[in-house]
């Protein structure tokens, strides 16, 4: 019992770091890179959390008020829920499942539907448009996420992500499977609706989904995505880059430092790389990704052989 | 009674409440997402029987499907996103009776039937012993024919995709005729200066 207690105090501790690293890391880069607006990277993520925090929440013309009220809590826990699968170090693991690459690829597209019902259940024109928008171009690199996680479970011969790390002793997945992390970042970018694959939220649809949500809301709405994000670095560290492996540190600080490397080049991305146009990502996502996860499947399988 | 139990017994109720909203809600895509509460509910007590692999399986198949099918349905339907209210049964005197029959005879064979008492051995590991026993010798084979069947899939879309290199894929071709050899009912006399008539030849 003293250990669950440890292990949930554990994922709500990353959860509140990840939230705050996030907006750091984010507003250092558009710093470095002078995009304008971004403001002292420790203090301006405080200043725009009290605003949320203060603002009215916002509601629309007969919503849906079950999705509209659950979807950004929902978001939160399914992003709570992938950091609890991390294993942080060999024996730091809070929910060490035989079966946990199964159920991060549920998080997916669970995430997605989530994704979808906050901007329907709006009953507004342009959080439905960001909604719709969503679904269809998610659902073409949800594809891509399963075969690169199928690529690094055949090595492990396990879907257990504690095993992942121990198959990668020798060499790590991101020199045996090159295309796997590149093809996973991206997934990450799109499942948390950032950057260049911001098809939910984006500017264009005046905040899409969350077009019409404000206060306390779309705090949550936030905070869920910065963590959906922590959790698809930590999990990219855990896939590919070998996990706790490491020597002199502990396994712990190496899982750290990992994820946050993962996490900068993440938001980096999504500094430096314009919105990709709708219509145009389609296409990229079926004939250019979705062919590279089919190559990597099948390098990681030639590899796996004995 | 004990935190099994009561995990069982919360999920048995949400699966049963929210597979019976299916059926009151006016919505397509309400009517979707209850039906995904509802399998959850269902995948949470496969865990609980310790069907490790197959009751994850059951979360992530059904939100991509349930997902793919409030979009489908709502792109082929008259009900722009599917807020407006719509009668979602129909026959529904006779899937009711149906329903209420097919739930005493499960039932029944629940509380009457006689199962083997046969706890699982502590060193068995679930997922591989499921693999084994679905795919056996064949495991590779099978894999294989997924993978390949996905990638025919996605190629006849890309090559029925009306959208080519050089333009639509359906440039310069025309409906079949009404009669055989005779015009089609619409000729594309609305869509240039050209005509019909230019079409026609053999």
């Amino acid at each position: 019992m003293t250990a669950s207690l440890t292990n949930a105090l554990l994922v709500m501790a990353i959860l509140a770091i990840g939230v705050y690293l996030v907006a750091i890391i984010n507003r250092a880069w558009a710093n470095a890179l002078g995009h304008s607006g971004a403001g002292n990277p420790f203090t301006a993520p405080f200043y725009s959390a009290a605003s949320l925090w203060v603002a009215p929440a916002n509601t629309t013309e007969a919503p849906d008020a079950m999705a509209w009220h659950l979807a950004p809590v929902l978001y939160l826990t399914l992003a709570a829920m992938g950091l609890a699968l991390v294993p942080w170090s060999q024996n730091l693991v809070p929910v060490d499942l035989t079966t946990g690459i199964v159920l991060w690829g549920a998080l997916e597209p669970l995430a997605t539907v989530v994704i979808f019902l906050h901007g329907w259940s709006a009953n507004a024109h342009l959080s439905m448009l960001g909604a719709y928008r969503y679904v269809s171009l998610g659902l073409s690199y949800l594809l891509v996420s399963m075969f690169v996680l199928i690529g690094v479970a055949l090595p492990a011969e396990s879907l257990q992500f504690s095993a992942v790390v121990e198959s990668q002793a020798g060499l790590w997945n991101v020199i045996r499977q090159p295309l796997g992390l590149p093809l996973f970042l991206l997934v990450g970018l799109g499942i948390s609706f950032w950057g260049p694959l911001n098809f939910a939220d984006s500017n264009d649809l005046a905040g899409g989904t969350s077009s019409e949500s404000s206060g306390r809301a779309r705090l949550v709405w936030q905070a869920g995505r910065a963590v959906m994000l922590v959790a698809f670095s930590a999990i990219g560290a855990t896939a590919f880059l070998g996990g706790w492996l490491g020597p002199v540190l502990p396994g712990f600080v190496w899982m750290i430092l990992k994820t946050m490397v993962v996490l900068a080049m993440a938001l980096l991305l999504g500094q430096l790389i314009p919105r990709f146009s709708p219509d145009r990502f389609l296409t990229i996502a079926w004939v250019l990704l979705l062919p590279l996860a089919f190559v990597d499947l099948v390098w990681a399988g030639l590899e796996a052989l004995p | 009674m004990s935190f099994v139990d009561l995990i069982f017994l919360i999920c048995g109720a949400i699966a049963i409440f929210s597979g019976w909203r299916v059926f009151c809600t006016d919505s397509m895509v309400r009517a979707s997402f209850f039906l995904l509460i509802s399998f959850i509910a269902v995948g949470v007590i496969m865990l609980l029987l310790g069907a490790v692999y197959l009751g994850v399986a059951l979360f992530f198949m059904m939100a991509v499907e349930m997902m793919v099918m409030a979009l489908f349905m709502v792109m082929f339907m008259m009900n722009p996103a599917g807020l407006n209210p719509m009668k979602m049964v129909h026959q529904d005197k006779f899937a009711a009776l149906a329903g209420v029959v097919a739930f005493f005879a499960l039932s029944a064979v629940a509380v009457f039937g006689d199962f083997p008492d046969q706890p699982r051995p502590s060193d068995l590991d679930p997922v591989v012993t499921l693999g084994k026993e679905l795919l056996g010798d064949s495991m590779l084979v099978f894999e294989s024919a997924g993978v390949t069947l996905l990638a025919t899939m996605i190629g006849v879309v890309a090559m029925s995709s009306h959208r080519g290199r050089y333009g639509d894929a359906n440039a310069g071709s025309r409906p079949p005729g009404l009669e055989p050899g005779g015009m089609p009912a619409f000729s594309g006399d609305q869509e240039g200066s050209s005509g019909g008539h230019h079409h026609h030849h053999h």
